[in-house]
């Protein structure tokens, strides 16, 4: 794994416990681990001084939530890619997060492997996608979707078939290479779809926050 | 219950929510009692006996001022004091006879009490509420037109008509605000149970559950010893999360209209089965939600008895507006074509057909796709609504 030498993440946490155990996941497997947090004034000051490849990123923080942290990692730094490690009971958070900016989500209890994959996965751009998240953000197409025309103003821009029927197997918990096997298309389409439905959302999110903020005179 | 850091109405100011009423109530003993001053200094000429009709007016007036005072102060125990307003008021109405001649209190109003005995029904009707309130007046003024000597005139005089309508209005409001008071006092609660909930599990989750989720995570890695640890730690992780999110779904339950199938579902899950759902609730009547829970049951009852302890279950809720799909989908090996069929075939009534029949019921369809190797999934589509 010589790649990986070359990626670098942070770890926000504020459990000292749990950061320091990833941190050593992380740096066995040849990650670079350039910083930790354990706040979001933390989270934002190391991103902007460290721009790490990866932010792994927990929902509770002292002084306020992942989704904000994720904002302000994303704000300073662009280029950074947040994975978000939660606990299944706060999956309204987690849409939150990733339309806010993040572009994966795994579960605390994941293995080593599984982190170390999604995290190589993040960094190289893809989507770390779980069933429950794939969930999430099809109803959020399905309701932006569903709401009366005279709502005006499409914050989400509509899914294409073959991205809705990728989605929908997703949640359905097929992996990316039993959705490519089902659908007789490549590995690599899959995971371009299912991007796709995430860069939307982000994009979508933009568009509301532009909108927003035109409403209220702040732009 | 008990929750240390409720924020609480003061109840020592105001214990019922009626303070206001009864210091409003003063405002009017004042006024009546000026009026009953004046009726004195015009009438007291026509006395019999003018200097035991000044008395009893000094009388009057001092209880009143006790009584005005009294009153104004939240922890005065209100119970004995309305009862001896009651009686000393009757007292004072009665005392008329020995003051005024006879031809003159015929035609007139009791005194030196005058209106001033509509304060003791004021009372009776904040302590204890509309009913108590207009019987309070009815029994005045029955007293009063008998002191006079007017009972066989009662229906053209007006004081049973104003008296009995004061005790029930006044007692009416008193009821509401009691009534609107133990409202907010329980809004607070709930807040405060419902603040406390969440202050709670975001504890747990910071220390307890990131400790067992790093058991877990840690001991599966040691192997043999560890992993059985990593397993009881997860087993636990997995109980009180499921808890935990329980616990703070409940207060939205209470007010739906409908329930949440998304929380129906995920209740009747086992830890082991992946869920995705959208993150706004999806409202369904009751008896279509625990329809679609024992569809799902039965559909995960089955993964376990033919598809083998390795076989995952995966379950799907979508929301399309005005009608639900509900997938539940398992990787174990799947049923062979025709097996369904031979099973029909030879009179037994499969799993299969106990879920198609209740979402027909239900009006909705239930497709069941599966092949060798690739699992069972059943697809089911049903409007929102009863039909």
């Amino acid at each position: 794994m010589s790649e990986a030498a070359a990626i670098t993440v942070m770890v926000v946490d504020d459990h000292p416990m749990w950061r320091d155990g990833v941190s050593r996941d992380l740096a066995d497997a040849g990650f670079e681990v350039v910083a930790t947090a354990d706040s979001v004034a933390a989270a934002g000051r190391r991103a902007a001084a460290t721009v790490p490849d990866v932010v792994l990123m927990d929902m509770h923080l002292p002084d306020g939530t992942g989704v904000e942290a994720t904002a302000a990692v994303r704000e300073v730094s662009p280029r950074t890619h947040v994975l978000v490690l939660s606990a299944s009971s706060e999956r309204d958070d987690v849409l939150d997060a990733v339309k806010a900016g993040a572009s994966g989500y795994l579960v605390k209890s994941a293995s080593a492997e599984e982190l170390i994959d999604a995290v190589t996965r993040t960094a190289h751009g893809q989507a770390v996608f779980t069933a429950g998240l794939a969930g999430l953000v099809l109803g959020e197409y399905r309701r932006t979707a569903n709401a009366a025309p005279t709502d005006a103003a499409p914050g989400l821009p509509a899914l294409t078939d073959r991205e809705t029927e990728v989605l929908r197997l997703v949640a359905k918990g097929l992996s990316a290479r039993q959705v490519a096997t089902r659908l007789g298309i490549s590995h690599r389409t899959v995971e371009n779809h299912v991007q796709a439905t995430l860069r939307k959302l982000h994009l979508g999110n933009r568009v509301e926050l532009a909108r927003y903020a035109l409403e209220q005179g702040l732009d | 219950m008990c929750v240390s850091s409720t924020p609480r109405i003061d109840s020592t100011a105001d214990a019922d929510g009626t303070l206001p009423i009864w210091r409003a109530a003063q405002v009017f003993r004042l006024a009546t009692m000026g009026y009953a001053v004046g009726v004195q200094i015009v009438q007291h000429g026509h006395y019999d006996r003018v200097a035991l009709s000044w008395v009893l007016i000094a009388v009057q007036s001092a209880w009143t001022t006790y009584l005005g005072v009294a009153y104004l102060f939240p922890r005065t125990r209100r119970t004995p004091l309305v009862v001896a307003e009651v009686v000393v008021t009757l007292l004072l109405v009665l005392s008329t006879l020995t003051v005024v001649p006879h031809h003159f209190y015929v035609h007139q109003q009791p005194l030196p009490t005058t209106f001033w005995v509509a304060n003791a029904v004021v009372s009776v009707a904040i302590l204890r509420g509309r009913i108590a309130g207009m019987v309070a007046g009815l029994g005045v003024g029955l007293v009063c037109l008998s002191a006079l000597d007017q009972l066989g005139r009662w229906f053209f005089d007006a004081t049973l008509p104003i008296l009995g309508t004061v005790g029930l209005a006044i007692g009416a409001s008193a009821q509401i605000a009691r009534r609107a008071h133990t409202e907010l006092q329980t809004a607070v609660r709930m807040q405060a149970a419902t603040d406390e909930r969440d202050r709670l599990a975001r504890e747990v989750h910071d220390g307890v559950l990131q400790v067992l989720a790093l058991v877990r995570r840690r001991g599966r890695e040691v192997g043999g010893e560890g992993a059985r640890l990593a397993e009881l730690a997860g087993e636990q992780e997995d109980a009180l999360r499921a808890l935990l999110s329980r616990a703070r779904a409940q207060p939205d339950d209470r007010s739906a209209v409908g329930t949440d199938l998304r929380e129906a579902v995920r209740a009747a899950l086992p830890p082991t089965a992946t869920f995705a759902a959208p993150a706004d609730p999806i409202e369904l009547p009751r008896q279509q939600a625990d329809e679609l829970v024992a569809v799902v049951r039965a559909a995960l009852h089955n993964t376990e008895r033919h598809a083998g302890p390795g076989a995952a279950s995966y379950v799907l809720l979508e929301d399309l507006g005005d009608e639900v799909v509900l997938t539940v989908r398992d990787d174990g090996p799947g049923i062979p074509p025709g097996r369904l069929d031979q099973a029909r075939a030879q009179g037994r009534m499969g799993v299969a057909d106990s879920i198609q029949g209740r979402v027909r019921a239900l009006g909705g369809t239930a497709v069941l796709e599966t092949g060798p190797g690739t699992g069972t999934e059943w697809e089911i589509h049903l409007a929102k609504g009863m039909r």
